[in-house]
């Protein structure tokens, strides 16, 4: 009599905690953890850009120009943004390693902005016929 | 709490120090000079959200991110 009334009440049980074990899972992976480190150090501006475009802008600490970095996480996803509003050169950089996505931006941010001539140093200029994009996006 | 955070293949390591314990700084600025040294780098946020990046430990730093060298892709 106990265990047939338990048995149900068991398997509702297994499912709630199967539901919230893929709930942790799926935020705790490390693409999430990447992606949610990202977000953090977004300035607010990028934050909103990101939710509304998947991409952000980040300027140059040396020569002021604008550095659109997709946030499709593969490489090369930092484009070279005109005053006319369009893509002409995309580069190609990264850190060293096995990161997720989120990293990979994040890097990508912070060097462009603490250390723009360092970061264009080592990467690869890709001109457009090389890499996909939107060549204008104002 | 202080936190040093390192990316790495699982997103990241976080390592969290007291920054009134001496030992724990002591052992937080030799972790800073032992990544650093094999080509880090290390980035502070400022309040405003502004990101810099330090060449030398900062104990009073809340967060210190450290990303490895880049790479031309």
């Amino acid at each position: 009599m106990f265990s047939f009334r338990q048995r149900p009440l068991d398997r509702s049980r297994l499912r709630v905690l199967r539901g919230l074990s893929t709930i942790f899972a799926r935020e705790n992976n490390c693409k999430a953890r990447g992606l949610r480190l990202l977000r953090n150090w977004l300035t607010p501006q990028q934050r909103a850009q990101v939710d509304a475009k998947r991409y952000f802008d980040v300027v140059g600490c040396d020569s002021g120009k604008l550095y659109r970095i997709h946030y499709y996480g593969v490489t090369p996803n930092v484009h070279e943004i005109e005053a006319d509003g369009c893509t002409r050169v995309g580069w190609c950089f990264a850190p060293f390693g096995d990161l997720v996505a989120g990293d990979i931006m994040l890097a990508q941010k912070i060097a462009l902005e603490t250390n723009e001539s360092g970061a264009l140093a080592v990467a690869n200029r890709l001109l457009p016929k090389t890499f996909s994009s939107n060549l204008c996006v104002p | 709490m202080a936190i040093q955070i390192v990316m790495d293949h699982t997103g990241d390591t976080r390592h969290y120090f007291d920054a009134k314990d001496s030992q724990a700084i002591a052992k937080a600025e030799e972790r800073f000079k032992k990544l650093t040294a094999v080509g880090f780098t290390a980035a502070v946020r400022t309040t405003a959200g502004e990101v810099s990046q330090t060449r030398s430990f900062d104990p009073t730093a809340e967060e210190t991110l450290f990303f490895p060298r880049l790479v031309g892709g």
